[in-house]
């Protein structure tokens, strides 16, 4: 067997780290999630720069973020070559892919004008880094496409098979109980941006064709930003450029040799070189004196720096046209009081939409303006937001959906439910309903109903209980319209408004007691 | 008087004294079983005894399965699901009847993962030897021919159309629309499809539903009930403890004692009189057998 370096255990570690965690972003009987994949985004560096960029403020959570970008100054880009999930996914790959050569077009200072434009926009309070994030494409891929996929594929040979055997089939029900409860979605969700989001990951991996990593080496904007500050890093090949009697470096190096001189803010620290070395001689050792750390590979010019952040500014203010209509119906998820603000948090990792108890959150794709795609939008009709949970709010990474307990967020307003007469059964047909009040989750009810005595269609005096909504009370969870029996429009909606403050604490609390006399568990 | 004439007289009286002819034909004698007692595993244990056993209705070997409301993302204590510590009671009952096989569900309102978990009904039958407490698939649905007053036809969860015994526990609680939800309603939890949609005529609806598929036993958990803002409520305030257990073979005559829980009168509630209306069992408590244990 070929023995395996340190560096791809490490690899192998991550990876496997991530799809558990992946899958651990999801509901398990219990209030609280114990870990989620959002660890990755607050260890990541171009998210917790450009979120605390677009911030202006320093957001405690990402400060591991801050550490790996410190860690790069001693380090280089071992990120990429020991833990991006996304890089491991490539290296698996690549050795099946027969290279073509470089694409002439990706050379040069391409992917500095993928970063600076994203940080730039970042200084103009929009938050782009996570549209090209590998770790958030990755996830994305795997949350909108993969895992749906999965699950799909799965649920629908157990139908189907239920279709053949019927109840005979209840004998493999162990074995489909263990795929559910830890490998499916609980929820068959369709999302809009699957397509895209697998588009942008194949693409990724389609980019192999031309050289090994080729997406590392000369798009990601993660890896550039790492490749920037190892520029000024400690950490030295040696020899830093090929020997001239050997020159196997060009071959071993997947993303650094491709000239004489090795491109120190490409190294990946994979160690290949060192470890398979005919001679011997490349190693890695820390260098303190400034003359080793010249010519270490192209200078950044100053007007790629300044054309970067300019463009970044040109993104920033020119997508910002908002369709006032989809405006009206734009919900975000519990907590979230500013748009504004929100805009500068989200790092569209589509964390909170993975673990959505109802699939109520998808990615938006035009409805916040093309500056808010794949930021997550509620969408009552086809989920609402479970008053008791806090789900979003514990896996947002950057705290875009703040963290809190369930009897705060069931106080924060998402928007206000508003009846639609022409629609509402009780107002339209004129026969009884009132499904919407039922599921309203409030205490005190935020939906009503009065009975009113008005005639029928046939000339009979009827009575009918007719739905109102109580808007003090109305925290906009959706409930109403996704339950609403009508088919198509639903004859309650939720409307956004500009004013969240949350619902007033109920006045006079009931006696409280810990212990519950019915031997259940708050969950 | 010839034969004809004899049935034309009946006939024609029938017209008009129509409840004197349902009395003629009613079921002679619905029994209803409350217990009372703050243990509440006693206390279902003395209803199902008072009727007889759990041996009447479950014979060794069968599969039962027994539906609690399951319905709400709520604790025990708001009185919006059933008593786990009844659920778990009558299932260890069913176990010891001898039967092969107890299936608990309900098909939720809120998330059903959270509803199971926070209704501690499937802590309180976790490890159970031949229980399965399952979520409703979809696949299992089947169409069933109602041909009733406000339904054509309707989906019935498969599970509970092929169990030998059907055992309905449901909680007495208040409800927006029909003012009550007791053992007529819960049935409601077995159903596919748009359950919404039937709400336009719910009482019929439900008497349509009820007159197909039969509960065997009906047991009402008013060991606390929710008075106001049902059937979700949230509001310890508006719970009311009770400390009773009500059952019945009789659906009708279950819900109709457990609506004097509430102070009203079972045809105060549109649900119980139209099913007592429609013959589905008694309303009328002086005519109900009412055994205090």
């Amino acid at each position: 067997m070929k023995k395996i370096s340190s560096a791809r255990l490490s690899q192998l570690f991550f990876l496997t780290l991530f799809l558990v965690l992946f899958l651990m972003t999801e509901y398990r009987g219990s209030d609280r999630i114990v870990a989620a994949v959002n660890g990755f985004f607050r260890a990541n560096p171009l998210t917790a720069a450009s979120t605390m960029l677009a911030a202006r403020e320093y957001i405690p959570l990402l400060l591991p973020g801050l550490l790996m970008l410190v860690l790069a100054l001693f380090l280089g880009r071992f990120f990429c070559g020991w833990i991006c999930p996304l890089g491991t996914v490539l290296d698996l790959v690549t050795a099946k892919i027969r290279k073509l050569g470089p694409i002439m077009a990706l050379q040069g200072n391409l992917k500095y004008w993928l970063l600076f434009p994203l940080l730039g926009a970042s200084l103009f309070q929009v938050n782009l880094a996570g549209l090209l994030d590998p770790i958030a494409l990755l996830l994305r891929a795997l949350t909108f496409f993969f895992h749906p996929l999965l699950g799909e594929t799965v649920r629908g040979s157990w139908r189907s098979l239920y279709g053949m055997v019927g109840d005979r089939r209840d004998m493999l029900d162990p074995g489909y109980h263990l795929l559910r409860d830890y490998l499916l979605p609980f929820r068959e969700t369709l999302y809009p941006l699957a397509f895209l989001s697998a588009l942008l990951f194949f693409l990724i991996l389609f980019l192999e064709r031309y050289e090994r990593r080729t997406w590392c080496r000369r798009l990601c904007p993660l890896g550039t930003l790492l490749g920037l500050v190892s520029r000024f890093g400690l950490l030295r090949r040696v020899p830093a450029k090929l020997c001239s009697d050997c020159q196997a470096c060009r071959e071993l190096c997947p993303t650094s040799f491709d000239q004489e001189l090795l491109q120190t803010e490409a190294c990946i620290l994979c160690m290949e070189c060192t470890l398979k070395c005919p001679s011997q001689r490349a190693r890695f050792s820390f260098r303190f004196r400034k003359k080793h750390r010249l010519n270490q590979g192209q200078m950044l010019e100053r007007r790629v720096l300044l054309g970067g952040l300019f463009s970044g500014f040109v993104i920033a203010k020119t997508f910002r046209f908002r369709d006032p209509e989809q405006q009206s119906l734009l919900l975000r998820p519990p907590g979230v009081r500013n748009e504004g603000e929100f805009l500068e948090k989200c790092v569209r990792c589509g964390e909170c939409m993975k673990v959505c108890l109802r699939s109520a959150l998808y990615p938006a794709f035009t409805q916040a303006g093309m500056e808010g795609i794949y930021t997550p939008i509620l969408l009552p009709r086809l989920g609402y937001c479970e008053y008791n949970c806090t789900l979003c709010g514990q896996v947002c990474p950057t705290g875009a959906i703040p963290d809190l307990a369930a009897a705060v967020k069931q106080r924060e307003v998402i928007g206000k439910a508003v009846v639609d007469k022409n629609h509402c059964i009780p107002f339209a047909k004129r026969t009884d309903c009132i499904v919407c009040e039922e599921h309203c989750p409030i205490p005190q009810k935020a939906i009503r109903s009065e009975i009113v005595e008005l005639l029928g269609f046939d000339g009979k005096v009827l009575r009918v209980k007719q739905p109102y909504v109580v808007d003090e009370l109305c925290n906009g969870c959706g409930i109403c319209e996704n339950v609403c029996p009508l088919e198509g429009k639903a004859g309650i909606k939720v409307f956004a408004v500009k004013d969240r403050t949350p619902l007033k604490e109920p006045s006079a609390t009931a006696p409280a007691s810990d212990e519950d006399p019915y031997g259940g568990s708050s969950g | 008087m010839n034969r004809r004439r004899f049935i034309k007289v009946v006939g024609f009286c029938s017209l008009f004294m129509q409840s004197w002819l349902r009395e003629l034909f009613a079921a002679p004698g619905s029994t209803v079983a409350v217990a009372r007692g703050a243990d509440h595993a006693e206390s279902t244990r003395k209803a199902i005894a008072a009727l007889g056993g759990m041996q009447r209705f479950v014979k060794p070997g069968q599969t039962v399965v027994v539906k609690p409301n399951i319905g709400w993302d709520r604790a025990p204590a708001y009185a919006a699901t059933t008593n786990p510590t009844v659920v778990r009671t009558v299932v260890e009952e069913c176990l010891k009847a001898g039967a092969k096989k107890v299936k608990v569900f309900d098909r939720t309102c809120n998330d059903p993962r959270r509803c199971y978990a926070s209704s501690g009904i499937e802590a309180a039958l976790k490890g159970m030897k031949g229980v399965e407490v399952k979520h409703p698939e979809e696949e299992r649905y089947k169409t069933v021919t109602v041909n009733g007053k406000a339904l054509k036809e309707f989906e019935i969860y498969g599970e509970a159309l092929t169990a030998d015994a059907y055992i309905n526990v449901p909680v007495a609680k208040h409800h927006g629309l029909s003012r009550l939800t007791l053992g007529m309603k819960n049935v409601m939890g077995i159903l596919g499809g748009n359950r919404g949609a039937i709400h336009k005529n719910l009482d019929q609806a439900l008497a349509d539903i009820n007159s197909v598929f039969k509960s065997h036993l009906t047991i009402i958990d008013a060991t606390r009930i929710l008075t106001d803002h049902g059937p979700q409520g949230g509001d310890l305030r508006d719970v009311r403890v009770l400390n009773q257990i009500i059952a019945s073979t009789d659906i009708v005559a279950a819900d109709a004692y457990a609506t004097t829980l509430f102070g009203l009168k079972p045809s105060d509630i549109a649900v119980t009189r139209t099913a007592y209306q429609r013959g589905l069992g008694e309303m009328n408590l002086d005519k109900i057998r009412i055994v205090k244990v």
